[in-house]
């Protein structure tokens, strides 16, 4: 569904800002970022702590870089794809999310890189883990991100016409809802 | 006698395609796959999934997080509470609410009983997809409903339960709880030995399923596969061991971990966790305390501050995550189910190709797929 020509541009938003990246406190050492900024060499990658588990923001273009070396570092090996997916930020871009597990040390790690709204377009994981493989189709077809180089970039629970909408874009309304609920519910009569 | 010479050449054939489902018997839900067969043999196999996509994870970003916990019902509709547990869970750890014993044993005790009712289901629809049509589902059927009906007596309906709630449950079970749960552990051991003796060790069971649907360690982790099909392939992962959540690191149970990581594993894996769920149920029942069933305090809307959770349980088909992202306020700004059955299926075409076109359909039941959990 999205190859290079139905790349759609966004009309909202300023541009991708990158996530607000804490200043690293020495708080970090009590969890695996020092092992994980030692596999990271050479990738700009800053930590956040997560609910649960430590989360990783990458810049998009090393995106790929960095999970390969996250899978192939001998005291983490990353070898499985929990999860894949995208949250949309409205202005601030798309996030795509990467859960990793390490079956061999028990390993959590959430990996994260932004897109900008006028350039969704990022680097595919098919060639790190096969299960990246329906994962990203399913969100290139919700979000519209590109995956670049994606071996079998068609839809995936969508039928195969509908890649001009992207549902689980914040500004993709929720037709039915909005006549059901009404006000109160977020969306109202006259389609936010 | 001559016997009569073969051409030297060798013959040729022509690949079909054959399209099968949706609508099969056999695709357990609306699933299609178009199978490329050379003679008997696959070739290739593409499967069609997105039938029974609904929208879930955007109709939960509209609505409060006490009416989510029904869309988890409709995606995951073998296994209601083990659904329910992973989106409560993920509530309660951004809200940072503690919830009281008695509710977390009273979880478990469910979530263990819905995984034997699921993995009956398997074997009965399994049966069919091996050819013992009727027999091993009729038996098998009898045990699920009457760990149906407890569920039925406890939340008022016979599958869409909606009974677990951020912070404990939606409310006290009924009086005669745990004589009940003690009379369906009886019954469902005398089931299991009767499903167990009717198809473990059938010879012709046996050779329809053994060394079928091979699928290795290695590419078992890459493709991301999870619960008995991984465990089947020798990766001893279970998250209740692995990542302990409810009180599962204060139980005794064994994970059975398979060898071969083919279809007769898969099977011999589901019926030794019925048996090591029974197991829990028993434990859990004898540490099972009066009390509260919700804290003390708590909101009478939900709201969680801002923040994010991946939230993953061990369900009967394998792991079922819920990534909540939240940026304050009484509704979920996004979430992500994490379908076990997604991944699972995406290894479909690594276990077929190569195999017989009869056993395509015993390794898409070997799998073990909800559809409406793979689509959501």
């Amino acid at each position: 569904m999205t190859t290079d020509e139905t790349q759609p541009a966004r009309a909202t938003g300023r541009g991708g800002a990158q996530p607000a990246s804490p200043p690293p406190p020495p708080s970090f050492d009590d969890t695996i970022w020092p092992v994980v900024d030692r596999a990271l060499a050479g990738v700009t990658a800053t930590p956040e702590r997560g609910s649960l588990d430590l989360i990783v923001h990458v810049p998009r273009d090393e995106v790929v870089a960095a999970l390969r070396a996250l899978k192939r570092h001998a005291d983490l090996g990353f070898d499985y794809l929990r999860s894949l997916t995208a949250v949309d930020n409205e202005d601030e871009g798309i996030d795509v999310v990467y859960h990793l597990y390490s079956t061999a040390k028990r390993l959590n790690l959430t990996v994260k890189a932004t897109l900008p709204n006028n350039d969704l377009r990022i680097e595919t994981a098919t060639g790190v883990w096969r299960a990246a493989n329906w994962l990203e189709r399913e969100t290139a077809e919700m979000f519209g991100v590109t995956f670049a180089g994606h071996p079998d970039p068609r839809t995936l629970l969508l039928p195969e016409d509908m890649t001009d909408t992207f549902p689980l874009r914040k500004d993709h309304p929720l037709a039915e809802i909005e006549v059901l609920q009404g006000e109160g519910m977020g969306y109202t009569a006259e389609g936010q | 006698m001559a016997m009569p010479r073969l051409p030297d050449q060798e013959f040729e054939t022509q690949d079909i395609m054959i399209n099968m489902g949706p609508q099969h018997p056999s695709t357990h839900g609306v699933f299609r796959m178009v199978l490329t067969v050379d003679g008997e043999v696959v070739r290739d196999v593409v499967p069609y999934v997105g039938y029974m996509h609904r929208g879930a994870e955007k109709l939960c970003e509209t609505m409060d997080y006490r009416q989510g916990i029904g869309y988890m019902d409709r995606t995951e509709y073998l296994a209601n509470f083990n659904a329910e547990l992973s989106y409560v869970m993920a509530v309660e750890q951004l809200m940072d609410i503690q919830v009281p014993e008695r509710a977390q044993w009273i979880r478990m005790i469910l979530c263990e009983l819905n995984r034997i009712s699921s993995h009956f289901m398997f074997t009965g629809a399994f049966g069919t997809d091996v050819g013992v049509f009727g027999t091993a589902f009729t038996y098998s059927f009898i045990q699920r409903e009457i760990v149906q009906d407890l569920f039925e007596e406890i939340t008022g309906d016979r599958l869409m339960y909606a009974y677990f709630r951020p912070g404990g449950l939606a409310w006290e079970v009924t009086d005669n709880f745990v004589e009940r749960v003690r009379e369906v552990l009886t019954q469902v051991k005398q089931g299991l030995k009767d499903v167990d003796g009717l198809m473990t060790a059938n010879e012709i069971f046996i050779a329809r399923t053994r060394g079928v649907g091979t699928i290795s360690t290695e590419d078992a982790i890459d493709y991301g596969m999870s619960g008995p099909a991984l465990r089947a392939s020798g990766v001893d992962l279970d998250i209740r061991k692995t990542e302990p959540y409810l009180y599962y690191d204060q139980v005794d149970f064994d994970v059975p971990v398979g060898e071969h990581g083919d279809v007769y594993d898969r099977f011999l894996l589901r019926v030794e966790e019925i048996r090591q769920s029974i197991r829990i149920v028993e434990q859990c029942l004898e540490r099972l305390r009066p009390g509260p069933i919700l804290p003390e305090r708590m909101p009478r809307m939900l709201r969680t501050p801002p923040g994010e959770v991946y939230i993953r349980t061990e369900a009967p088909r394998g792991e079922y995550g819920i990534y909540l992202v939240s940026k304050g306020g009484n509704r979920p700004y996004r979430l992500k189910i994490r379908s076990a059955g997604l991944s699972n299926l995406q290894a479909l075409k690594e276990m077929t190709v190569g195999q017989y076109v009869a056993d395509a359909v015993v390794i898409l039941g070997s799998i073990d797929i909800v559809l409406c959990e793979v689509d959501r």
